[in-house]
């Protein structure tokens, strides 16, 4: 695959953190390629590195996270040419390159819209802000560009609620302000985390629905990082699966919903609720709790917690095998295909 | 925004009447007879029926109730009363107020720019020279007492060194008026505004520190924004209500650090009057200096209440 | 089958709470600032307790050696009138040290206490508690104190207890009410009010464990600003009697201009003595705010 199919490229990322003199490493070597106009899926439970896995692409993290990766390499596809950009060469997390991509090429929704708009200026002017930047445009410009947006967002009155502060929002009008911040300046790839976590399930839909648009008609790149399994199977193309921080299984949609593979993936399933459950059918719980990845025990993190555990699988880090093309699976169950980075 | 204003000022009222009445009431409870002080015993003795004139005469004999609304209107009038040395207290006031407004104004002015900037560079740069030195000085500055700061300051500058008067506020037939305030305000101010300054930069350090961890302050990153212009615009704007108030808070412990600076430096202010009518037990001078000190307290918190409306669109706009 | 895994998770619980309780004390031994903190806090207290207890002569004034300069026999020199001040430091430790403890704890009860109640009750309650401590507020404290102090017309230990008491609840009133405040809407406390608990068993058994860590950190920092509070009183001239040293009043001779300029000993010992103290029961304060709440710092 070339790099205009591909638009971002992420190869052997570890992203570790420093606390109490310690190292934790939260990401393990995890790899993935999101293809360009398409929407990818990073399912998992909660801390299993799928945040992190997003923010340290973005270099948002603070100072004590440590993150190296042999390569998160950006696509640009401007005017049928490609420019390739490799973040992981560049050094200051806010500096002038890092700064230049963010907002006209890769952007972000933020989980929690109630906290992520900054409380004592105008939305409008929250939203113009990144266009100035990069745009040089004057105010007045700026700001027909925003209406715009909030007209394209389904912002009801815009050229009044352009005026508002955030308090002045409901959540799920937040939530598509801080759309319109990430879609601002037009970028490729936008990616979001949890973006409908805080919202009513109405509003949910709305939004998902707003962003399954803008995929679809804009053709632009999604990763969406979620738990939610219904979300994931209207919204996404390809499915990343991850537990305790690398990427159990990884494939398409039907890859991962119709032919699943790794156990972890299996129980995730089971585990959600479906409409029309039979009469005292119980909901399937995975058993055990995650392990706390300041202590690991050597092999699979799964292990413990693993219908299908072997001996083997307690002996040492688990490669990743490719089951079919595409569908990648870190299991020793399927230790006959062939073995991939 | 006017409605929020007029109704701050008509809470200050019903504040200040309870206070003058736990002034008034409090201090009458101490049973201290205004007379012992404007005539000595011998006299008392002889006269007694004199005495009972002047009581009747200046309404000492009146019910408290009456005393207290007399007291009240009074004060109303610009009629503070007079000291037990017969001085009247708003002519001395008139002379002192103004020196304990420079002293206390140009600390708070001082130690708000220098403890809130060291404090916002501090968290900016998180474990820095800045940050570090300056928490070494806050910790010291926290740990010494305000007076022996002063002591310290007077054995060298002004004994060792001769550079500043260790007392006063002016010197007779200073020529320039400028100079002669500086020269005596120098050190007063130093004292007072070390300590505040300590408190301040640990508050600013860590309300920024907050603020930078929020998530608009990521959104603001996302932006592709300066860094800063995240800091100043998205960080200190929202960083500022909370050092704000605790300026606010400060006040108090400013002006009661005033009554202690204005001891160590023999300054005439409106903390020393009060000091010495306390120790003279010239109640109707603590009474005086008491409310107005509170008065000033109210009128403080009023204007950071609307400052803080002013910045902050969720008050100016609530409601 | 229950039972098994009910003492299961018991002891889970226990075990983690153990483990917790290791994890604080290692994370506070690494602290140094808070370590040394705790050293000097202790060894101070022990020395002037064992100047109590072995009543070392404090008030004898020896006229013949006034004003002497540091030697053997006085180790910090004497004061103004003849007397040892190493002797009165330490005799001036206890004091101010039971003053700053004394006032600290009772004021951080009764500010618990009342901020328990105006923060869980809201409403009138809340109201009137609110304007009294508003009341409070709108003097310095130091003026506070002095008008009580005038008010009350007599300078003794037991008033100036009282005063500091009376004038230092306000700041943890505050913040446990505004805790309680938020603290009331969780689910647990609901679970517990739909369980019909008493009210003073959710208040005080309940929420109140939640809100200790800040009361344990702001109650011993109030040790320190009592402390300072006291010598500055005693500066000015309106705290305890002469006759009862404590770190302040002995500083108070450093009122004269003399003693400042030549006899350095008489300030510089009760204002080490004092700094030192002060200083270090702010790293304790801090290092115990670090492990019990790390949240605000």
């Amino acid at each position: 695959m070339d790099t205009k199919e591909i638009i971002l490229d992420v190869k052997n990322l570890n992203t570790t953190f420093v606390s109490d003199r310690k190292e934790v490493r939260i990401v393990k070597n995890v790899s993935f390629q999101v293809k360009r106009g398409t929407a990818l899926a990073v399912v998992g439970e909660s801390g299993c590195g799928k945040s992190v896995t997003m923010n340290s692409i973005m270099r948002f993290l603070g100072k004590n996270a440590k993150i190296e990766a042999d390569s998160i390499q950006y696509n640009a596809l401007r005017d049928g040419k490609v420019t390739e950009y490799h973040l992981e060469q560049i050094k200051n997390p806010n500096g002038p390159e890092m700064r230049a991509l963010r907002g006209p090429d890769m952007s972000m929704v933020f989980q929690d819209p109630m906290s992520s708009l900054n409380p004592v200026y105008k939305v409008g002017d929250q939203v113009a802000e990144g266009l100035i930047q990069h745009t040089g445009m004057k105010k007045k410009e700026a700001r027909e560009k925003v209406l715009e947006m909030f007209r394209k967002l389904g912002i009801p009155d815009p050229e009044e609620r352009i005026d508002c502060y955030p308090h002045q929002f409901s959540g799920g009008m937040k939530q598509r302000v801080v759309i319109a911040i990430a879609m601002i300046c037009n970028p490729e790839l936008i990616i979001c985390d949890e973006p409908t976590t805080a919202l009513d399930v109405t509003i949910q839909a709305q939004i998902m629905e707003l962003l399954k648009d803008l995929q679809v008609k804009e053709g632009k790149s999604i990763v969406l990082i979620t738990h939610n399994m219904g979300l994931v199977a209207e919204m996404a193309d390809e499915v990343c699966v991850m537990y305790m921080g690398r990427v159990v299984e990884f494939g398409s949609l039907e890859d991962v919903f119709d032919r699943t593979s790794h156990p972890y993936t299996k129980a995730l399933l089971r585990s959600v609720p479906v409409l029309g459950l039979a009469d005292g059918q119980k909901l399937e719980t995975i058993p055990g709790s995650t392990p706390n990845p300041a202590n690991l025990k050597p092999g699979c993190e799964f292990a413990d917690r693993c219908p299908e555990c072997t001996a083997a699988c307690r002996e040492k880090d688990i490669p990743t095998f490719e089951i079919s093309p595409g569908h990648r699976v870190r299991c020793l169950k399927y230790k006959n295909f062939p073995e991939v980075e | 925004m006017l409605k929020f204003i007029l109704k701050k000022l008509l809470m200050m009222i019903p504040m200040l009447l309870v206070i003058s009445i736990i002034v008034f009431f409090g201090l009458q409870a101490t049973g201290i007879d205004p007379i012992n002080f404007m005539v000595s015993p011998e006299v008392l003795s002889a006269n007694a029926d004199n005495v009972e004139a002047l009581r009747e005469s200046l309404g000492l004999n009146d019910p408290l109730i009456v005393q207290y609304f007399r007291w009240l209107g009074n004060l109303l009038h610009g009629d503070f009363g007079y000291a037990f040395d017969g001085t009247s207290i708003a002519s001395t006031l008139a002379v002192r107020m103004p020196y304990t407004f420079e002293l206390a104004g140009y600390s708070l002015i001082l130690s708000a720019v220098i403890g809130i900037g060291i404090g916002i560079i501090s968290a900016i740069r998180q474990n820095g020279i800045i940050d570090y030195v300056g928490r070494v000085l806050a910790v010291l500055g926290q740990a010494v007492p305000q007076f022996l700061v002063g002591i310290i300051l007077i054995q060298i500058f002004s004994i060792k060194l001769g550079w500043f008067p260790a007392a006063n506020r002016v010197s007779p037939g200073a020529t320039n008026q400028f100079l002669d305030a500086f020269q005596h305000l120098f050190l007063p101010v130093t004292t007072l505004t070390i300590g505040m300054v300590a408190v301040l930069m640990r508050y600013a350090r860590n309300t920024m520190l907050d603020v930078l961890n929020s998530d608009y302050i990521k959104t603001a990153r996302s932006k592709g924004i300066p860094e800063w212009k995240v800091y100043l615009k998205h960080g200190f704007r929202n960083a500022m209500k909370p050092v704000l108030v605790i300026l606010m808070f400060r006040i108090p412990t400013l002006i009661g650090g005033s009554v202690v600076v204005e001891s160590v430096f023999s300054y005439p202010g409106i903390g020393m009057t009060m000091t010495n009518a306390i120790v003279a037990n010239d109640y109707n001078v603590v009474m005086v200096t008491t409310l107005i000190i509170a008065a000033t307290m109210l009128i403080c918190s009023f204007m950071v209440d609307v400052l803080n409306a002013i910045m902050d669109p969720r008050v100016r706009l609530g409601e | 089958m229950s039972n098994t895994t009910t003492t299961s998770i018991k002891a889970q619980n226990k075990s983690a709470s153990s483990s917790l309780l290791k994890k604080n004390i290692r994370k506070f031994l690494n602290n140094k600032l808070a370590v040394f903190g705790l050293i000097v806090v202790v060894f101070m207290t022990l020395a002037c307790i064992a100047g109590a207890i072995f009543q070392v002569d404090y008030a004898t004034p020896n006229l013949t050696s006034m004003k002497a300069a540091p030697d053997s026999a006085h180790w910090f020199g004497t004061d103004t009138i003849g007397r040892d001040l190493y002797a009165r430091v330490l005799f001036g430790g206890c004091y101010s040290i039971l003053i700053g403890v004394f006032c600290a704890v009772l004021s951080s009860v009764i500010g618990a206490v009342l901020g328990a109640i105006a923060g869980y009750f809201g409403g009138k309650v809340d109201a009137v508690i609110v304007r009294i401590s508003e009341v409070f507020q709108a003097f310095p404290q130091l003026v506070l104190v002095m008008m009580l102090v005038a008010i009350l017309n007599k300078r003794g230990l037991g008033n100036l207890l009282f005063i500091f008491v009376v004038t230092g609840w306000m700041t943890t009133f505050r913040m446990v009410r505004n805790e309680f405040m938020s603290l009331k809407g969780e689910t647990y406390v609901k679970v517990c009010e739909a369980f019909g608990m008493k009210r003073s068993n959710i208040m005080f058994n309940q929420i109140l464990p939640n809100v200790m860590s800040p009361i344990i950190v702001s109650t011993t920092t109030n040790v320190a600003f009592f402390i300072l509070q006291e010598a500055s009183l005693s500066f000015i001239g309106l705290g305890v009697a002469d006759s009862t040293p404590t770190w302040g009043n002995i500083l108070n001779a450093a009122k004269s201009v003399s003693v400042v300029t030549n006899q350095w000993w008489i300030w510089v010992f009760p204002g080490l003595a004092i700094s030192l103290f002060v200083l270090a029961i702010n790293f304790l304060g801090d290092g115990l705010r670090d492990v019990l709440d790390p949240k605000q710092q």
